[in-house]
């Protein structure tokens, strides 16, 4: 048995419930796309502060008037 | 429920959820018993919860479109609201969901358990299966989900799914992710090894919320390919006048409903959900209607979600009803197995049978007596436009298709109450009621 065998067993393992009935496969495939999903909205989030951090350098160089006005 | 939930079942009774989902009626209630009392159930049992009876029980391969998709909202509710105290739910099965009229009903009170920070959704590709890709497969491709469904119980795969969808499809960040990037991941993964680390990444709750809203936006636009939306909203406006015939039948199933007085009954060829309404307004607690048209079906329920009816509208072969199966023919009871009602009404029914299917007038007679102790069944003569159509391009092998052959076999089986000709081209209405 490889790691990933083993790995997704111990996935399988966490998600069964302990009734006889209730039947769940997570799938690599599904696990893979929440991971894909997971790092895509993280590189959303780091870009998004990166845009936020360009915006205000710009609106504070050209933002000579005072707030409150 | 034995010990080997029972951290769980604190947690989540702790947290408050379970109150907040049953008084929002979206969780069936719950009893706790005491276990004592029940050892008969099971002599390690550590806690004992009792549930009211559900008046019908039914699949997903029984649902119509409208109905597979209010069961998917359900399902991505239940699992964002129990993220909000902490819990996450161990499955995604739409067996799990169940209706009472329209209205859909959470079941699996022992689903729920502590969501640990990080962890993947485990139920991802069970929603997927069971009601994401059934409904892509209609409103996409115009497919019903039904007969595939019945196949394969456990639902239709991205990987099955996705070789059918055009490119145009795929455009849509939904299909685009959920279908074809999950069935591609998989694919792969069965031929490459999948590094430690992908699977490592830990899925933050932000994530997962944003994840479930996402397959929430999405399914809230789907509807059938085949349909305009508005096919189904307007069901009032082609019914809206009642001649004289229809408002015989209703006078009679009326006059039916109130003598009977029983709890559920069937509604066997329900159409539009008419008749059906008509039980309900007589005395009827409940009606669970058979069709196997899905037009007929997605208005029978936009008219019991419309008048809050306790009318559950399935699709149903009666040539072909649905079997008992699953695990050892016994985990997803079969149409006999479930029969329980009181009463039955067929009306207009028989000659898509008989005439249609070739089923003998005799045989069907006697099964049709056997769902229900009482019931009204409407004879459709072979003079009938409706029969003539029937016939229009084939031969008429069936000289056994006439009223008198009709009486005679039911009256084999059943006493007639009741009967009435309502219309000029002679369809009659029999009441019988099986001695017991």
């Amino acid at each position: 048995m490889n790691n990933v065998q083993k790995i997704i067993i111990a996935l399988t393992g966490l998600a069964v419930s302990g009734s006889a009935f209730a039947y769940i496969d997570p799938g690599t495939g599904s696990i893979l796309l929440q991971g894909l999903l997971a790092g895509l909205a993280a590189v959303a989030v780091a870009g998004k502060v990166f845009w936020l951090r360009i915006k205000s350098f710009f609106t504070r160089k050209s933002g000579d008037k005072p707030e409150d006005q | 429920m034995t010990s080997i939930a029972e951290e769980d079942y604190k947690f989540v009774r702790e947290s408050g959820l379970i109150t907040e989902l049953i008084d929002s009626e979206k969780l069936l209630p719950e009893t706790v018993l005491d276990p004592a009392e029940h050892i008969e159930l099971d002599d390690n049992a550590v806690y004992v919860l009792e549930h009211p009876r559900l008046e019908a029980v039914s699949y997903p391969y029984e649902w119509s479109f409208p109905l597979l998709k209010s069961a998917a909202l359900h399902q991505l509710e239940i699992l964002l609201e129990s993220l909000k105290y902490g819990v996450t739910l161990s499955d995604a099965t739409a067996y799990n969901i169940q209706f009472k009229g329209v209205r859909p009903f959470f079941i699996d009170h022992l689903s729920f358990r502590k969501y640990e920070a990080g962890e993947y959704w485990g139920g991802h590709k069970q929603f997927c299966d069971q009601f994401l890709n059934p409904l892509l497969l209609r409103s996409l491709l115009g497919v019903p989900h039904n007969s595939w469904y019945r196949g394969s119980l456990e639902g239709i795969s991205s990987e099955e799914l996705s070789p059918l969808l055009k490119w145009r499809h795929k455009l849509k960040i939904g299909v685009l992710t959920h279908v074809v990037l999950q069935a591609k991941l998989q694919t792969r993964a069965k031929v490459k090894t999948v590094s430690k680390k992908a699977l490592a990444r830990p899925l933050p709750l932000k994530s997962l919320q944003h994840i479930l809203e996402g397959l929430r936006s999405h399914i809230t636009s789907l509807s059938p390919k085949d349909k305009e939306k508005s096919v189904w909203e307007n069901y009032t406006e082609e019914h809206s006048y009642d001649d004289q015939e229809t408002l015989e039948k209703k006078n009679f199933i009326a006059e039916f409903a109130q003598a009977i007085h029983a709890p559920v009954a069937w509604d066997l060829g329900c159409n539009t959900g008419e008749y059906s309404q008509v039980l309900l307004e007589n005395g009827i607690n409940y009606v669970v209607g058979f069709d196997y048209d899905q037009g007929a079906l997605e208005q029978a329920y936009a008219r019991a979600d419309a008048n809050n009816l306790n009318l559950l509208p399935l699709f149903f072969d009666a040539a072909n009803p649905s079997p008992d199966q699953g695990w050892a023919q016994l985990e997803r009871a079969g149409f006999k197995t479930r029969t329980n009602a009181k009463a039955m009404i067929a009306l207009a029914f028989i000659h898509h049978l008989s005439i249609a299917r070739n089923i003998p007038l005799a045989a069907l007679v006697s099964w049709l007596v056997r769902i229900a102790p009482n019931g009204v069944i409407e004879f459709v003569p072979k003079e009938d436009p409706m029969v003539q159509e029937l016939l229009r391009f084939r031969k008429d092998i069936f000289p056994d298709y006439n009223e008198s052959h009709f009486q005679e076999t039911l009256e084999k089986s059943a006493s007639i109450v009741k009967k009435k000709v309502i219309s000029k081209s002679g369809r009659v209405l029999y009441w019988y009621s099986v001695d017991s």
